[in-house]
């Protein structure tokens, strides 16, 4: 791969806002203190930012949200841009700010988004603000929640390989247990199959327990190039690949329902790092909804296509297993504040590699993965790192 | 009102534009129109001015037979806003027209027990508002 930015980038800071329920605290002021605390982590003064990269705030009025956090935070970057891919943003904006490092537009970027999707807008707000991102033409006067594209491919992934709903369950239920070691984490009571299962039907096949929670928050990360990493930080976190893949834009174009993108997002992640599936040590994968995540499992290449089910019910994607994923609870148990949410995945996964994760560290992390998707799987983002800038 | 707060609650209705008015017209006629290309045969929902398969410009519309099959579904139990709260539960379907696209939509009536992955479905223009019909679907029997 000509000119790849393998190893060239390292995040060197990550922090975060308080999460869950966080009243009077606005999408700026959370992403701020977010940033305020991934430049104390990274030892950095804000002066030294130079690029900044976010998401849009649901609850925010600010069209160009990179913009509006540089002033509050009295920065004047020479590189901005506010992305929009969705739930896919946090993964475009890593690998972004990683290639504008490596090719010179900018020296350090912070990458952050934070939102008040909970105590912001009123529950009908939220999920008409996330139903909006459906094309108002041809999907949205059918009354599309957002999880009704997602239910759709769980649904047809149930028919064609036999995936059940108690499968479909245990993956809320690992995350619970991965929440409940978690401080901060917004659900830490311990759950099983059959409370999933008796939870409210959503979407069919998804019930109240299969869907990510609403929450307010904000992660911010700094990254540098490799050169300048080892002044701030004795553990810099090395981007040693990236890939994305935008498949489609309205749901009923999908290629297919059961294989995502995200087979070339992360095909392409894989070669730029030189590693495979099997390498990977610990793993951030966005999981709006427990299907999801299932079918992520399979595209990533961490099992075969139609066998995540039985996977993930014989214990691999927690401690001891093949692939332990989202740590920290991801966004069915630890928070989800909309766009904001899959930047925890990236901290949790770079607090692993730092193996500062204490009672709930991955043994030997060296290597992750962080997979985020959006808008019915048209938006795919892999991102590898590694404690290693060479492999 | 706050005009946010409004628009929650009025369902969305679709804004036709250059590319879509022929479909949104066809519908108010009880016919879902698709694009067939000239130059190679392709056959498209939804309606753009070129072929996504050859880019030509020579696309003729015609009126699909309404016959598909259901490919997904999924029955809507938390509606997306108060708009659509009077009308849950209701079953939102991905059709694959008997002329080979693939479009979203939405059952007419509630007998999801009978609702099934390739269960015959056909079109049923439904009126949403005064210059405004669906195409929305219904099981063949």
């Amino acid at each position: 791969m000509a000119n790849s930015l393998r190893g060239k980038v390292a995040i060197v800071g990550v922090g975060q806002s308080p999460t869950g329920c966080v009243p009077g605290r606005s999408p700026l002021d959370l992403t701020a203190e977010a940033t305020l605390n991934a430049l104390a982590d990274a030892n950095m003064e804000k002066a030294e930012i130079d690029g900044v990269l976010t998401g849009n705030a649901f609850a925010s009025s600010f069209h160009r949200f990179s913009v509006a956090l540089s002033e509050y935070l009295n920065i004047q970057p020479s590189y901005s841009n506010t992305l929009q891919v969705s739930g896919a943003t946090a993964g475009a904006a890593v690998n972004t700010a990683a290639a504008a490092i490596h090719s010179g537009l900018a020296d350090t970027v912070l990458v952050a988004c934070g939102d008040s999707l909970l105590t912001g807008m009123t529950p009908d707000l939220a999920m008409r603000a996330m139903t909006e991102s459906r094309d108002q033409q041809y999907e949205m006067p059918f009354g599309i929640p957002v999880a009704n594209t997602f239910a759709m491919t769980a649904h047809r992934h149930m028919k064609e390989y036999g995936t059940t709903s108690e499968q479909m369950a245990q993956v809320a239920v690992t995350f619970r247990e991965h929440a409940s070691r978690t401080p901060g984490a917004q659900k830490t009571e311990l759950i099983t199959v059959d409370d999933v299962i008796n939870s409210k039907m959503v979407s069919s096949p998804y019930r109240k327990l299969d869907c990510s929670l609403i929450s307010d928050g904000a992660a911010a990360l700094i990254l540098t190039s490799a050169e300048r990493a080892l002044d701030y930080t004795d553990t810099p976190i090395y981007i040693l690949g990236g890939g994305e893949y935008y498949s489609h834009e309205h749901i009923f174009l999908m290629p297919e329902l059961t294989q995502t993108g995200a087979v070339h997002s992360a095909q392409k992640a894989y070669e730029m790092a030189g590693v495979t599936a099997a390498d990977i040590d610990v793993a951030g994968i966005y999981d709006c909804f427990t299907g999801t995540v299932l079918m992520m499992l399979e595209d990533l290449g961490f099992c075969k296509k139609g066998e995540s089910g039985g996977f993930v019910e014989d214990g691999h994607i927690t401690y001891g297993g093949q692939i332990p994923t989202n740590t920290h609870g991801g966004m069915l148990s630890y928070a989800h504040p909309g766009i904001p949410a899959a930047w925890f995945h990236f901290v949790e996964v770079v607090r692993q590699l730092r193996s500062s994760c204490g009672k709930r560290q991955v043994a030997n992390a060296e290597l992750g993965l962080v997979h985020t998707l959006g808008a019915g799987f048209s938006t795919q983002a892999t991102t590898i790192l590694g404690t290693q800038s060479t492999r | 009102m706050n005009k946010a707060i409004k628009d929650v609650l009025e369902k969305p209705l679709p804004i036709p534009d250059g590319d879509s008015q022929a479909l949104w017209d066809g519908l108010k006629n009880g016919e879902l129109l698709l694009q067939h290309c000239d130059d190679c045969g392709h056959v498209q929902y939804y309606q753009q001015r070129i072929c996504r398969q050859c880019q030509s410009v020579n696309l003729q519309h015609k009126a699909a037979s309404g016959r598909g099959t259901i490919h997904s579904f999924s029955v809507v139990y938390r509606a997306p806003g108060p708009a659509f709260k009077e009308d849950v539960p209701y079953a939102v379907l991905l059709i694959d027209l008997e002329e080979g696209p693939r479009m979203i939509s939405s059952l007419v009536g509630k007998d999801f027990d009978a609702l099934d992955f390739d269960s015959p479905v056909k079109l049923k223009t439904i009126k949403i508002a005064d210059e405004v019909c669906l195409p929305c679907f219904e099981l063949v029997s």
